[in-house]
């Protein structure tokens, strides 16, 4: 729920020299005047402009809206900044940053959420990643919804942010209002969402065969199937893999099934010995690794599917591409003794996912923050309370 | 003692004052160079904006930041504006008058100009900030190297007048022509050298590197807020508006000026060659910090040494007197 902050009471030394010595305390409204005067125009924002939104505000600084013409500027350091502009979505990593930029701007300061996002998240709300509204940490002042909304209405924002602080006395900032429930206001999704546990079984093996079917390679000439709802696959498909692979797995490896729609499974103990056999035939480039969750059901049990794909270089390349299906508790050696640009890519999957590599040098988190909690694409997520506890 | 302590006072009310205008007239001046308008709802056509930012910047709470050297950090704003507006005393105001008249009036002039990289640097060690800091050795550097050129390019008009007071150089070119004219082979280049070494001095574009704003977030003044801020902000314009007043006085013969004579033709060269700061300052970008060393030590100190030999030159052939 939202953090409401207590009311800011920074003001003026010198209205404190003003209001203690009698005779003095005449000129306090006057002075207001004076300084709220000063205040209103000259509100140099300090642009926070993570998305499409930051687009709109940049130009609203530009020729045809010009925020110049009611002095305000843009400053790159927060330390001279007296309104932060929220423009575009907060997620939980940035929100600390956004936090400490804020923390470091002095007061008297105001800020304005700009765009839906800002606001509440809006249709990126119920991601695990967003914040769904920078009120759940900052207090906002004014609110310019629209996605994104246009520099005319950044600039009524900022008019009525100079309204607001034109109420202000003694120096005491008018407190921003607590923001309303969202929760209350918003409808829940009508499909439930990956993370149900009432979700069906085999919904999630059926939209993952559906995702299979839009690769290129795996079938050529998709047909939709309205009744499903899903695509299914075109009967007379082409072998997508490359021959060379083919004969090496079947012979070496001993693979014996290739599916149309899906790379062949090598077993874990003998897959570091295959990419090492590839790079030797000249596998060189790596192209990628790719990991996906199947939640247990009946018959089998929980898997992680970890795809690799390797890649000549020069030309006439070729790629090949193979999966490894550990149990989600298990490990698979990684590949980075052997391609060095695997490091990156199997720590997203290692954050995401949830695969452990063995033998991967620095095995740590590298796009959720360093104590997020659980692997956010793994199909058993709890997408909401749980793991995001300011829903 | 009492004229020349009520010119002072005077000198530096109107360069506040006019440092104030200044303020606004960038902003118009760059808003029009954008197709936009700039400040017009503050005051008559937007004339209030710097009152209204002054006021504004009093008011902000003074930050120090943790870890910061609060003496440094205090006192670097108010002397970066206290040089820059030393300066101003060697300018010569009409015939004779200047707040302070000095032999070596040039001398002074440009090491005071020198003198105001030292604030700079406290701020930038003071503040406890690895972009103020690298700001503060850039601008260091910066002001060091073209420190060269300037002073190579100020020889120029003590060698064709033979004098080093400002009064002096500006009677002679009264007497015979404008050294930004004539003679057009040293003058006129030493002129130009001595615009661009300026605009290095004071960290304007195209050499405004020490606060570039996509590498050092705002270079020195990162941790400044409020007042402390607005110090080192104006200090910038006192720079731009005290130097371009120098420049007319040594190139362009300050006061002097057709009918008559006087502080009228020294304020109008000076907006005149404020505007032509401003001008390239809102056209051109930023350079590179080894571009601009190769210019300033591949080019600009090599022909200032030319420049120098060639007003000597000039000197013997006698054709000033």
């Amino acid at each position: 729920m939202a953090v409401i902050e207590e009311p800011r009471s920074y003001f003026h030394p010198l209205y404190d020299v003003m209001l203690s010595t009698p005779g003095l305390s005449v000129g306090v409204a006057p002075l207001d005047r004076l300084l709220t005067w000063g205040l209103k125009n000259a509100l140099w924002v300090f642009p926070m402009a993570t998305s499409c939104c930051g687009i709109e505000l940049m130009a609203s600084a530009a020729a045809r809206v010009d925020l110049d013409r009611m002095g305000t500027i843009m400053r790159a350091s927060p330390r001279q900044s007296d309104v932060m502009v929220v423009a575009g979505t907060i997620t939980v990593k940035m929100a600390p940053r956004v936090r400490r930029l804020w923390d470091q701007m002095p007061e008297p300061k105001w800020c304005i959420a700009m765009g839906s996002c800002a606001i509440s998240g809006d249709f990126y709300r119920n991601l695990y990643p967003v914040v769904p509204g920078i009120d759940t940490f900052i207090p906002v002042d004014v609110y310019v919804p629209g996605c994104p909304p246009n520099p005319e209405a950044l600039m009524h924002g900022l008019m009525r942010l100079q309204e607001k602080i034109g109420l202000q006395r003694e120096g005491k900032l008018v407190p921003s209002e607590p923001r309303p429930d969202f929760d209350a206001m918003v409808r829940p999704p009508a499909l439930s969402r990956i993370g149900d546990a009432a979700r069906a079984a085999d919904l999630s093996d059926r939209q993952e065969q559906a995702a299979l079917t839009m690769c290129p390679d795996a079938a050529p000439g998709v047909v939709e199937d309205e009744e499903k709802g899903f695509a299914q696959p075109a009967t007379q498909a082409t072998p997508p893999l490359n021959t060379e692979l083919v004969e090496l797995l079947r012979d070496r490896f001993g693979v014996t099934e290739f599916p149309l729609n899906a790379p062949p499974v090598v077993s874990a103990d003998k897959h570091l010995e295959l990419a090492a056999t590839l790079q030797k035939m000249g596998y060189r480039q790596f192209l990628f690794v790719a990991a996906s969750h199947r939640p247990a059901k009946e018959g089998s049990e929980d898997l992680c599917e970890v795809a690799y794909g390797l890649r000549t270089v020069g030309a006439g390349t070729k790629e090949a591409i193979w999966q490894v299906r550990v149990p989600t508790n298990q490990t698979v050696p990684s590949l980075v003794p052997l391609f060095a640009g695997a490091d990156w890519q199997e720590r997203e999957q290692y954050d995401l996912v949830g695969v452990k590599f063995a033998g991967h040098p620095d095995l740590r988190r590298i796009m959720m923050s360093d104590d997020w909690v659980g692997h956010p694409l793994r199909r058993d997520y709890p997408a909401d309370k749980e793991c995001a506890p300011w829903r | 003692m009492i004229f020349a302590a009520s010119l002072a006072a005077a000198v530096v009310i109107v360069v506040l004052s006019a440092t104030a205008l200044a303020l606004w007239y960038e902003r118009k001046l760059a808003a029009r160079m954008q197709t936009r308008i700039g400040p017009q709802f503050v005051g008559p056509i937007g004339l209030f904006q710097p009152v209204a930012d002054l006021l504004k910047l009093v008011q902000k709470e003074e930050i120090v930041p943790m870890g910061a050297d609060r003496v440094l950090f205090a006192l670097a704003p108010p002397l970066t504006v206290i040089f820059a507006l030393a300066a101003a005393a060697f300018v010569p105001l009409w015939p004779g008058v200047a707040v302070v008249r000095s032999d070596v009036g040039v001398l002074l002039v440009i090491g005071f100009g020198g003198l105001a990289m030292v604030p700079v640097w406290m701020a930038g060690w003071a503040s406890f900030n690895k972009y103020a800091l690298l700001g503060a050795m850039r601008a260091v550097a910066q002001s060091i190297s073209y420190g060269v050129p300037l002073v190579l390019a100020a020889m120029v008009p003590v060698i064709l007048a033979g004098t080093m007071d400002l009064d002096g150089i500006t009677q002679f070119q009264a007497t015979h022509h404008w050294f930004g004219l004539w003679p057009i082979i040293p003058g006129l280049p030493a002129f130009i050298l001595f615009l661009l070494a300026m605009l290095a001095e004071s960290n304007r574009i195209p050499f405004d590197i020490p606060e570039a704003e996509s590498e050092l977030v705002a270079g020195v003044t990162t941790e400044y807020t409020g007042m402390q801020f607005g110090f080192v902000y104006l200090a910038e314009y006192v720079h731009t508006v005290v130097g371009a007043a120098i420049g007319s006085v040594m190139f362009l013969g300050g006061w002097d000026g057709p009918f008559a004579p006087g502080l009228h033709w020294l304020l109008l060269k000076t907006l005149c060659l404020f505007t032509f700061i401003y001008w390239i300052r809102w056209t051109l970008v930023r350079l590179r910090a080894d571009q601009l060393m190769t210019l300033c030590w591949k080019w600009l100190v090599p022909a200032g040494l030319g420049l120098v030999f060639l007003s000597a030159a000039w000197n013997q052939t006698g054709w000033s007197r």
